[in-house]
């Protein structure tokens, strides 16, 4: 499945020039590998991780803004008392679709977009270490999402709360076929976060460059591979929960019946076993993200960066052990209480190491506020917030006054919000140009962040108010008796909260507006410099946007911020530091393409990732409609693997060759 | 070419169950023929086998779950349809040492491999697919007996519990037989290029995984008094 | 591997510093970032001294032992939490103004000081532990029940509490058993167990003011121990999802003297009264047992052939219980305590009483001249047009076809003024 090969012509060449042309295939397997280099299918069926990173951010964006509109429509029904505008069905089906689809279709693979475009690059390989399997990760997302949003169309989204607790999540309590379409579809996605996590962690730990040990990898590859292996061991606990709910729901087992003497509790110790390491998947990227980010904006390396990368990992051990916090009033027993809520505090010590980390990494520094680095600055305001309410939850009898209330709904979405999601954001700012080759407006971006963080804290500030004072949660309305009296009453602070949604519903649409200004035609953003940043690690020592190869010549690494150290020097002596730029970036990306690798692998796309993961949701409508479609799903299914596993693996029999090398050759296409 | 010895290393996008000498074998990588997921690993272990552990450690949290479901709901059964009423241990017994046996000739395919036995690894292969077989027919066999007397899926939460772990296994059985049946074609058809050995010791570890948490079943659901 | 000699055979050295790369104006933000920083601050400030007063859900305003325990260790943790947020935001705003950049050269490359992180690892760590312990002596604490001397149940359902007081020497001694629902009465100061559990799915037992929430799980029992220092209404939601109108299931207690709780305790056990014969609140009798009886029970009704007439709720809705109306104009809310008995007008004089008043007021229950008679009349005409529920008979398939809450029942208007003559006797 490699399948350029470049002749070393001369010692010095440019990995350019014409490539050998394809042999004619004798043996295809049962499709054709897909040949086209551009149009949309050079998109649909790659297996380049930039050009999946790229698509599952799109696909993640996009649900973003779905999962935003329930929002609003959300904040809209609890502006004032008595609301009328969801009844309280849609009202009950908008929360837990804006949940789920917040979690599971915009934070969750916005991360795999940037751990997918970015883990390649920071360890210095040309892709992953299974494309096919990128792919597959990338449809399986997609299909599954859609899947589980056609349940908006087919009879109602699901409405039992994106924790589903059983037994309200049966049948009996919920008729209609929404739960299915929920259960089904996190099936579908999560198998998408299975296989990309063993994709991942399989790149991270055997791809490195040469030279780069685990401690001198760049940051946000240590975070996002602990993710990949939070995810690795979460899935499948939740897989089983959804297996059981599906039974229970199609097939008349009773896992979750009281009057067959089941235990209501099992599906929330299921739920929660995978819930809570979850929610470090959801913020751990962006921790990665701005661990890069701040270093680069404050001309200083990450602080302390073994401490880092221990927390993170201490984290997701952690993280293992306090799910039951979750359950502080569902009726555990004392013991049990308190060894969860000491086990939450002390997770609050390595996320605590973080924030101390990233100050001091800004401490002493030369800070330059662009829109990346105020993103970043912003998420350690944000979750410092968030995080001291947890550290409140953390003390059960606290916690008994503020679970299901807006008090929990302040907490996680300042975590996850202000954490995540602002994570995310200074990690659009920063990659862009990397990632497109043109930078974003730094203009529109100030705006973008002031309106987000403005948005932000006034639509979720107050809800800690609201929750303290003993709104419950998820409640379709809310009335003037349990308000109170006084001008900053819950009313009050609830329309505060619906408007500062509105706001930062703008400060969203800017970003949008954004990209549109700087890529629209007729434009006058120009291309980007390769290191517009004068950035520290290795994804930079390509061109913007990369080639598709990625490096021109694999790196060889002698340190951590291995390009830093290319371009600085400290000439300073003994305890005096002097650093001295020896060469700017554009330089360095010169020097490795002068000696470029002569011989280049690339994987070949192909079809079987795309067919596979299309007979998913075939099967998923077959358990809610029709056995048949089961049936035909699996036989699809089991067709694409083999196919894939079938389909010609050798270069010469491929027929595929994007000869990237700047359009100065022409795309030769093989002649069978 | 001191370049191409350094850059080399370099990795390689490989995908599961495929492998790629004809192309090298113009190069002059000076490459050897060890670890071939991935050319030079970083961790020793090729990307193929690294991948098949890793997606049997998340098997582990699987089957932990739905073991936990069984041991939490074994005692739920009415007095007639429990486990000392339905369990045939010498049965049970005979099929898992069939499941024990298979493992041994599965190790017999790998060191077949290993020494580019094509047709001992292919006979060895299909044993231990035939011996998967017949502990999948004694699963079929006791599930058709305790439905016939009254133990259905939907009984009690014990048979929901019993059936559902049992059958996720016997599906990962059934499974692991495709993937052998599979492998023997393909070294057949010669389809594997290069390491067929790496192959073969992939689906090696899938099928002990597999005997291992029916030994833990087995114990944990058939000879443990509840 | 020797890269770096490779670069500078390249390249001579260049001048000393800066990155190469001009950025756009970023600099001149950071006095607006510090304004706005500090205007964040301010905030936070004002949105802590704008609360609600007198919120009646309001955890932070506690009027029994358990809330207030709770409410001391809160006082503790927020204090700390709160010290910690200004440090950090503190430390993190002077950084962001000192170490803007001017001009300076590249800062030293410090990779990190490992005593400081250390030290700074053990800080927390100690804060923490200065949280744990407090906790873990409030989580025994507040688990000791064994004070309690007045037991009393309740049963969630969807969407709506029963209430029961069983036989017991507690609560002052209770001869027979007392079945209510939505409003649970107790005697000021005494120590209450509640022992709670579900018929269907999971709700969850919360009055904020007295205690934290305790889950109502069917299958099980689980007890939280209530003690209000006052008389007074205490108000409470469910507050674990619990399905369509979730939003719409809420209670009181009403804690008052032990003189006002045995009367009240002693006019719910009254014998039946039938209302005078030729009155409209006859015709409501003979309507209520065609109507409502059904699945509402009220003590001691008889129809016209003297036999005692028994609801069968278990027959007749999905979870299997109605709430019991015998006394349903001594409570001041209905229907899941979602809407009011006492008008508008009313109404004040029962919920806005002080602690010394509000026993006698409550006990006078809900008089002709103080009923809602919009609101009952309108759950009377069409109940589940009012709150949502599962009623609608096309949609029962799941539920063998019973109902999850109360049906559209046809009334005619004439059968409502009956009903609501017969229920105002319901004292």
């Amino acid at each position: 499945m490699a399948i350029i090969e470049r002749p070393a012509e001369t010692p010095d060449a440019r990995p350019a020039g014409t490539a050998q042309a394809p042999t004619a295939a004798t043996n295809y397997g049962y499709l054709r590998r897909p040949v086209e280099t551009t149009g949309w299918r050079s998109w649909a069926f790659t297996v380049d991780h930039k050009k999946i990173g790229i698509m599952y951010g799109a696909v993640a964006m996009f649900f973003f803004i779905i999962g935003g509109l329930e929002a609003g429509l959300i904040r809209l029904q609890l502006a004032g008392p008595d609301g009328t505008i969801l009844s309280a069905d849609k009202y009950n089906q908008m929360f837990t679709m804006h949940a789920t689809t917040m979690v599971f279709l915009f934070v969750m693979p916005m991360a795999a977009a940037f751990a997918n475009y970015f883990i390649p690059l920071q360890i210095g390989a040309r892709d992953v270490a299974f494309p096919r399997l990128n792919a597959l990760s990338l449809w399986v997302f997609v299909f599954g999402g859609v899947f589980l949003n056609t349940s908006w169309f087919l009879g109602g989204g699901a409405d039992g709360g994106w924790f589903m607790y059983a037994p309200n999540s049966s049948v009996p309590f919920s008729p209609t076929n929404g739960v299915d379409f929920w259960a089904l579809g996190l099936q579908i996605t999560g198998i998408a976060s299975l296989v990309g996590a063993i994709n991942l962690i399989v790149t991270v730990l055997n791809m490195r460059a040469p030279g780069m040990s685990m401690m001198k990898m760049p940051i946000f590859t240590w975070m996002a591979f602990v993710v990949q292996m939070l995810l690795l061991f979460a899935i499948p606990v939740i897989t089983v929960a959804l297996f059981l709910l599906m039974f229970q729901r199609s097939f008349g087992a009773t896992f979750f019946s009281v009057e067959a003497g089941a235990d209501p509790l099992l599906w929330q110790h299921l739920f929660w076993i995978f819930g809570h390491p979850e929610v470090y998947i959801l913020v751990l990227p962006s921790f990665g993200i701005i661990s890069e980010v701040l270093p680069v904006f404050s001309k200083k390396p990450l602080f302390g960066y073994p401490f880092v990368v221990f927390s993170g990992a201490a984290i997701g051990f952690v993280g293992w052990g306090v799910w039951a916090h979750h359950m502080f009033a569902s009726g555990l027993g004392p013991v049990s209480v308190a060894v969860f809520s000491v086990a939450t505090m002390a997770i609050a010590v390595p996320t605590g190491v973080k924030i101390i980390n990233w100050t001091l990494t800004m401490w002493g520094g030369k800070l330059k506020f662009t829109t990346a680095m105020l993103f970043a600055v912003g998420l350690i305001v944000q979750f410092t917030i968030g995080g001291l309410s947890g550290v409140t939850h953390a003390v059960a009898p606290s916690d008994t006054q503020q679970t299901d209330t807006y008090y929990i709904v302040a907490h996680f979405h300042y975590v996850i919000f202000g954490g995540a999601v602002l994570g995310l954001f200074s990690g659009f700012y920063y990659w862009w140009p990397k990632i497109f080759g043109k930078l974003l407006s730094e203009g529109w971006g100030k705006w973008n962040f002031w309106l987000m963080i403005a948005g932000m804290n006034l639509t979720f500030g107050p809800m800690h108010i609201i929750g303290l004072q003993g709104q419950p949660r998820r409640m379709y309305v809310w009335t003037e008796f349990r308000a109170g009296e006084g001008f900053f009453n819950l009313g009050f602070w609830n329309l505060v909260a619906t408007i500062g949604t509105f706001i930062l519903a703008v400060g969203v649409l800017l970003f949008l507006v954004n990209i549109w200004i700087t890529h629209r035609p007729g434009s006058k953003t120009p291309p980007a410099p390769a290191d517009p940043w004068d950035a520290r690690s290795l994804e930079w020592i390509t061109s913007s946007p990369p080639k598709e190869y990625n490096f021109a010549r694999t790196p060889q690494v002698s340190e951590l911020d291995e390009f830093f150290h290319r371009k600085y020097e400290d000439v300073g002596e003994g305890d005096s530091h002097e650093y001295v730029q020896r060469m700017t970036g554009e330089e360095v990306i010169q020097h490795e393409e002068d000696n470029a690798d002569p011989n280049i692998h690339l994987p070949a796309p192909s079809y079987w990732p795309m067919v596979l993961a299309f007979s998913l949701p075939i099967m998923a409508y077959g358990v809610i409609y029709n056995t048949l479609l089961i049936v035909a799903g699996g036989a699809i299914a089991v067709m694409a693997m083999f196919g894939w596993a079938l389909e010609p693996a050798d270069a010469e029999q491929s027929d595929y060759d994007p000869t990237d090398d700047g359009g100065e050759t022409s795309k030769e296409l093989a002649n069978v | 070419m001191s370049d191409s010895v350094i850059t080399e290393p370099a990795p390689d996008a490989v995908d599961v169950v495929e492998d790629h000498p004809a192309e090298h074998a113009g190069d002059d990588h000076g490459h050897d023929d060890h670890a071939h997921g991935g050319h030079h690993s970083s961790l020793g272990l090729s990307n193929n086998k690294l991948a098949m552990w890793l997606f049997l450690g998340s098997e582990c949290l699987l089957f932990g779950g739905l073991i936990s479901t069984y041991m939490l709901y074994r005692n739920r059964h009415s007095a007639e349809l429990g486990p000392d009423q339905l369990w045939d241990i010498p049965f049970t017994s005979a099929s898992s040492f069939v499941l024990l046996t298979s493992s041994l000739t599965m190790v017999l395919a790998v060191s077949a491999a290993n020494r580019k036995d094509l047709r001992n690894t292919k006979i060895f292969l299909g044993v231990t697919a035939l011996l998967g077989g017949l502990f999948v027919a004694g699963q079929i066999y006791e599930f058709t007996t305790f439905y016939r007397e009254g133990l259905g899926f939907t009984t009690s939460l014990f048979s929901s519990s019993f059936f559902t772990l049992t059958g996720f296994h016997g599906v990962h059985v059934s499974i692991g037989i495709i993937m052998l049946v599979a492998t023997i074609g393909m070294i057949q058809k010669d389809k594997i290029s290069g390491d067929k050995a790496e192959a073969v010791e992939m689906v090696g570890l899938y099928w002990h995984f597999v005997d291992i948490v029916w030994i833990i079943i087995f114990t944990l659901v058939y000879l443990i008094p509840a | 591997m020797i890269v770096r000699s490779a670069t500078s055979d390249l390249q001579p050295p260049t001048t000393k510093m800066q990155a190469v790369n001009s950025t756009t104006t970023v600099n001149s933000v950071t006095p607006r970032a510090r304004i706005a920083r500090l205007s964040a601050v301010a905030m936070l400030a004002a949105v802590v001294a704008g609360c609600a007063q007198d919120a009646p859900q309001d955890t932070w305003q506690p009027a029994g032992s358990n809330a207030r325990q709770i409410n001391d260790l809160d006082i503790w943790v927020f204090s700390i939490a709160g010290i910690v947020g200004v440090a950090v935001f503190s430390v993190l705003g002077f950084a962001v103004w000192k170490y803007r950049d001017r001009g300076q050269p590249i800062p030293e490359q410090t990779h990190g000081k490992p005593a400081l992180e250390i030290g700074l690892t053990i800080l927390p760590a100690l804060i923490l532990i200065g949280i744990a312990i407090p906790t873990v002596g409030t989580i025994m604490d507040l688990n000791k029940t064994d004070d309690t001397e007045c037991i009393i149940n309740v049963t969630g359902q969807q969407w709506w509490w029963e209430v029961d007081y069983p036989v017991q020497d507690g609560c002052g001694g209770i001869e027979e058993p007392i079945v209510t629902s939505g409003q649970m009465v107790i005697e000021a100061g005494s120590k209450v167990l509640v022992r709670g559990t579900s018929r269907d799915v999971i709700h969850s037992w919360w009055i904020p003011r007295l205690n934290g929430k305790r889950d109502m799980v069917p299958g099980r029992i689980h007890t939280v121990r209530l003690e209000a220092d006052e008389p007074g209404i205490y108000a409470g939601q469910c507050t674990e999802f619990c399905g369509l109108s979730h939003a719409n299931m809420r209670m009181e207690v009403i804690a008052m003297e032990p003189d006002d709780f045995a009367a009240w305790k002693a006019n719910q056990l009254e014998a039946y009264a039938s209302p005078d014969e030729g009155t409209l609140a006859a015709e409501g009798e003979a309507t209520f047992i065609t109507q409502c009886s059904r699945c509402h029970q009220v003590d001691g009704l008889t129809d016209s052939g003297g036999e005692l007439v028994v609801a069968r709720p278990d027959q007749n809705v999905w979870s299997g219980a109605a709430p019991n109306l015998t006394n349903f104009m001594t409570r001041n809310t209905f229907a899941g305590a979602t809407w009011n008995l006492l008008s508008n007008e009313c109404w004040p004089d029962v919920w806005e009483a002080d602690s010394s008043e509000v026993g006698a007021a409550y006990l006078e229950g809900v008089s002709d001249s103080c009923l809602n008679e919009v609101e009952l009349r309108e759950w009377l005409r069409n109940a589940p047009a009012k709150k949502p529920m599962y009623t609608d008979p096309e949609s029962l398939e799941e539920t063998d076809g019973l109902p999850r809450g109360m049906p559209y029942l046809a009334l005619s208007e004439d059968q409502i003024d009956q009903l609501i003559a017969y229920l105002l006797e319901r004292k």
